[in-house]
This record gives structure tokens, C-alpha cells and sequence, in this order.
């Protein structure tokens, strides 16, 4: 008993001499927080985030929360914890996460949302959104275009808790409804995921073999779909996609897959992270919170150019 | 803490039996109450589904803009529109001058510039085949398309809403309500004035347009979304 409590008093002193000590040479934290990395989107943000960090001189702490605002929580806790200077966010939903940022900001540590943003201002230090409401309506303008306003369509959502699925799906029927002869035959999410959207794709095609064309909320679901239809002898219907993936512009460029929507990914979350170096090291908060950036159209035009969600001159 | 209420006691009851029988001991009320606190924690509490993505009820972006228009939109697009060949000259070579002059300097970080303009010419061609209608107008008199012009019912873009300097989208809660506000312009413009403009034999009429456009690249003719317009007779 007498050793144990010696023990942990020399542990307790040790862990203190390490906490007092560790600020004088280790580099401040940023925390990354983003969905999976499974989809090549979320893992750029990640990149550009982390390597923007270490440029400027920081430790980054890279975490996923897998589009479980839950999870989100204990990550924001986990850099609460870990004493992170400041955290980069692509969130878990924009009503879900509102309470998570705030717990961050009362704890001192100010949120910088990239990608999504929040439904509550003043919480986050800065909000860099994508135009996804905008990318949209440009997607589902070359949709219409490319289907010559008229025919059958599917249309394949992404997952429900993120906040940009529904976006897009009303940025893309904002356009699209303006056009009656343009018949919606099925609409089902496939969470954002390839492998489901193959499997979703093949029975939509079974029920409905008279489709023209498909509109999907991601790139992902766009080449799972176009696989379903290629495997069925279906390379006519038309397919478009959002977010500007590298392998949907090499189906672009191949003569498959007819559209996407560029968000750009690598270059906002390395502007996060420029704002929360401005606001740890000058005390500066960015001019206004919510800054919307625009998504770009790419089609055969322009594919060539496209790399790493970054368009080149 | 008290007894719980009837409509929670029931199953609670059941559970702190339950586990008071797998101890092999009489159910008293602590035991009950630590039961209870047991099963609670054992709860994994779930997050309230965030609705359409929150787009609030009472927001009604057709409302705001039908107050606005009269009072407030037709006035500043009068105010700041130039003469189109005017303003595309200018738009071309500095747009940044353009978009002070003519369109909204407090415009979003990386979006592009838009302009205030009137464009008056010759029809020399229309696609009213589309529903997304346009008309092509010569505005110099070389006989070739300077400008086209929506004549809706569908209709492409938000001109109207970003060229107003008084219009920010950090005044709204997301960007729902903030394309959805844009759009409402659009379907104003054309409930009132484009629905009622003729179809047909378009080509050689005279075009009168006051509205805005976008610098967009990419485009083979400035696309104007108009706020005001009239068509002359038939040649």
C-alpha cells in the first residue's frame, strides 16, 4: 500500500515535470477533424490542412469523426484535451454540430469549418464553405443540357446526416423541376459510398431500364452507378457527378462519366488553416465568418486540367 | 430523488427486479434507484435528425422580394446600370473598376464579378425552343450578338441578387435560404415581366432590357437576367 502510493506519487510528480516542460519545445496543435478518408475528397482536406500546418510551424493532430456527430464530440474533447491551439472542422451536421463548436470555444479553442457549414453564427471563428447550392444548379444545368430537357432520370442522394447532401439534391431540383418533361423515376441514397451505389444502380435499372439519364450527389456514387450501367451494356445513359475527383475526370476524359462539380477541396482547407494561424499568432478573426467559395463545372473542356480537386491554369 | 413517475416505473421496476433477482436480493427502493441509474447510463443518447438541412419555416424568400423590388431593387439597378457595350468594355479589362461602379463591391471572396447594365438593340436571334429561352441582341448595329438575354421561364444564374450591394449572405442562416432568395428574383422577374413578353418572329424586333449579368468565362455571350424589359413591334 505504502509502495503503491509512493509510486504514484513519483508518477504524478513525473507527469508533471513532462506537462510544465513539454510547451517549452513542442510546436502548438491544430486538430483536423474530417469524415472518413475513404472518399479521396475528405483525405485532400486532410492533406491540405496538415501540410499547411506543418509549413507554418505546427503540430497537427489529423482525426476522422465518420459523419457521427457522437464521434465528433469526443474528437472536439480529444482536442480540448490535447490543448490544441485550434481546430479545422469538416463537420457532422449543421444543426448536430453547433453544440460540439461552442464546447470548443468555451473551452478557448476557436473552430475553423471548412466544407459544411453550421446553421448558427458566431460559434465558429470562421466558416469556408463550398457554394454546393451553386455547384449544383451548374451540374444540374449541364444535366439538363446534356439530356436535351427531356426524358426519365434517377437521382442518387448522398448520406442524410451530412448537410450537403441535401443541399445539392435542392440545388440540382431547383434547376431540373423547371423542366416537366425531365421525369424523376427513382430517388435513394446511397450514403455516399461507390460499392452501394453499384448495388443500387443495378436494381433502379432492372425497374426502370428506360432511364436517359443520372444525377449524383458525389463522384463516388457517380462511378459506382456508371460501373452498374457499364456492366449492364448501358454506356448511353448520361451520368454526372459533384466534387471533381481524379477518377471521375479520367472517366471524363475517357468518354464515360459526362460531368462533375470542383469544389475546391485542398485550397480551403489550406485557407482554414492560414485564418487560424492569423487568429492564434495576431488575435485576427477573418473579415466576415461565412465565406462561400464557388464551385466550378467540369466537363470535357476542362477535365485535363483537373488534379488533386485543383484546377490548373 | 423520489419514486419514478407511473409511465417509467413500469419497465424500470422490471429491470431493477430483474437484476435485484440475479443478485438474489429483496428489491429495496436504493437498490432501485442505483438499478435505475444503471439502466440511464446504459442509454446511448442519440442525436435529433437535423430536418431539411434547416431551412427555416417562416423564411420566404418570394415575400421578401416581391417587398423589395419596387421600392428598392428596380431603383438601384436604374441608379447603377450603364449602357452594356459600356460596361463590358470595362468589365473585360478591369473588372474589379466595373464591379464598383456597376455591381456590388461587397461581393463573396471568390466568386466573380456581377454588373448592373441596360442593353438596348436588335434581336438578331432567339431560342424560345428551350425553356430556358434566351434572345440574342446586337447592341452596336454590326449585326452580330453582343449580349443574350433570359427570357425565362427557366432561368440560369443569380445576377439579379449579386449585383445588389445590399445583399450579403452573411444575412442568412445558410446557403439554402440564400439561393433560394436569389432564385425568388428570377421567378419575380418572370412572373411579372417576361411571362407577358411575345414568342414569336422575335428576330429584327427591338429589345429594351434593364437587368444584370455575370463575368463568367467560358461562355460564348453574357448571359443577362433581366428586371425590366419590352420587345418592339414586328418590323
Amino acid at each position: 500500500m505504502k509502495l503503491t502510493r509512493r509510486m504514484t506519487l513519483a508518477a504524478f510528480a513525473g507527469m508533471l515535470a513532462l506537462g510544465t516542460a513539454a510547451p517549452a519545445y513542442a510546436a502548438d496543435l491544430i486538430a483536423i477533424i474530417t469524415p472518413s478518408h475513404d472518399n479521396p475528397f475528405f483525405k485532400a482536406e486532410a492533406v491540405g490542412a496538415e501540410a499547411k500546418a506543418k509549413e507554418l510551424g505546427y503540430e497537427a493532430l489529423v482525426l476522422v469523426h465518420d459523419d457521427d456527430a457522437n464521434k465528433q464530440s469526443e474528437l472536439i474533447d480529444t482536442a480540448i484535451g490535447r490543448g490544441a491551439k485550434a481546430i479545422i472542422l469538416d463537420n457532422a451536421g449543421a444543426d448536430a454540430t453547433v453544440a460540439a463548436v461552442q464546447k470548443a470555444k468555451d473551452a478557448g479553442v476557436p473552430s475553423f469549418l471548412i466544407d459544411r457549414e453550421i446553421n448558427a453564427n458566431g460559434v465558429a471563428v470562421a466558416q469556408i464553405v463550398s457554394n454546393n447550392y451553386q455547384g449544383a444548379q451548374l451540374g444540374a444545368q449541364e444535366f439538363v443540357k446534356l439530356m436535351g430537357e427531356k426524358g426519365n432520370f434517377v437521382e442518387l442522394v448522398g448520406k442524410e446526416s451530412d448537410t450537403n447532401a441535401g443541399i445539392r439534391s435542392k440545388g440540382y431540383h431547383d434547376v431540373i423541376d423547371d423542366y416537366p418533361d425531365l421525369k424523376m423515376v427513382a430517388q435513394q441514397s446511397a450514403n455516399w459510398s461507390q460499392t452501394e451505389a453499384y448495388a443500387k444502380m443495378e436494381s433502379i435499372l432492372q425497374a426502370n431500364p428506360d432511364i436517359k439519364g443520372v444525377i449524383s450527389g458525389n463522384d463516388t456514387m457517380a462511378m459506382g452507378a456508371y460501373a452498374a450501367l457499364v456492366a449492364a451494356n448501358r454506356k448511353d445513359v448520361i451520368v454526372v457527378g459533384f466534387d471533381g475527383s481524379n477518377d471521375v475526370r479520367d472517366s471524363i476524359t475517357a468518354g464515360g462519366i459526362k460531368a462533375t462539380v470542383l469544389q475546391p477541396a485542398y485550397a480551403q482547407a489550406q485557407m482554414a488553416v492560414e485564418q487560424a494561424n492569423d487568429f492564434i499568432k495576431n488575435k485576427k478573426s477573418p473579415e466576415k465568418e461565412k465565406q462561400l467559395m464557388d464551385c466550378v463545372l467540369i466537363n470535357g473542356d476542362n477535365a485535363a486540367k483537373l488534379e488533386t480537386f485543383a484546377l490548373t491554369n | 430523488m423520489g419514486r419514478p413517475s407511473p409511465p417509467f416505473s413500469v419497465g424500470a421496476d422490471r429491470h431493477a427486479e430483474q437484476q435485484a433477482a440475479m443478485l438474489n436480493i429483496k428489491p429495496t427502493w436504493p437498490i432501485l434507484v442505483v438499478a435505475v441509474c444503471i439502466s440511464l447510463t446504459a442509454c446511448k443518447i442519440l442525436p435529433t435528425p437535423s430536418g431539411d438541412g434547416g431551412n427555416s419555416a417562416a423564411f420566404n424568400p418570394d415575400k421578401m422580394v416581391e417587398d423589395i423590388w419596387a421600392a428598392k431593387v428596380v431603383p438601384y439597378l436604374q441608379r447603377k446600370a450603364g449602357p452594356f457595350a459600356e460596361v463590358h468594355a470595362l468589365a473585360k479589362t478591369d473588372p474589379a473598376s466595373a464591379g464598383a461602379k456597376y455591381g456590388n463591391p461587397n461581393k463573396q471572396a471568390n466568386s466573380p464579378w456581377t454588373f448592373a447594365v441596360r442593353v438596348e438593340g436588335k434581336i438578331i436571334a432567339a431560342n424560345t425552343g428551350s425553356r430556358a429561352a434566351t434572345m440574342d441582341i446586337d447592341v452596336d448595329g454590326d449585326g452580330k450578338a453582343d449580349a443574350r438575354v433570359q427570357i425565362g421561364p427557366a432561368m440560369r444564374g443569380t445576377a439579379l441578387r449579386d449585383s445588389l450591394d445590399f445583399i450579403q449572405f452573411n444575412d442568412f442562416t445558410n446557403q439554402i435560404d440564400f439561393a433560394q432568395f436569389g432564385k425568388a428574383f428570377n421567378a419575380y422577374a418572370n412572373k411579372t415581366v417576361l411571362s407577358k413578353l411575345p414568342r414569336d418572329a422575335l428576330e429584327g424586333r427591338t429589345a429594351k432590357v434593364l437587368g444584370a449579368y455575370t463575368l463568367e468565362s467560358g461562355q460564348d455571350l453574357p448571359l443577362v437576367t433581366p428586371a425590366e424589359a419590352e420587345i418592339g413591334p414586328k418590323p
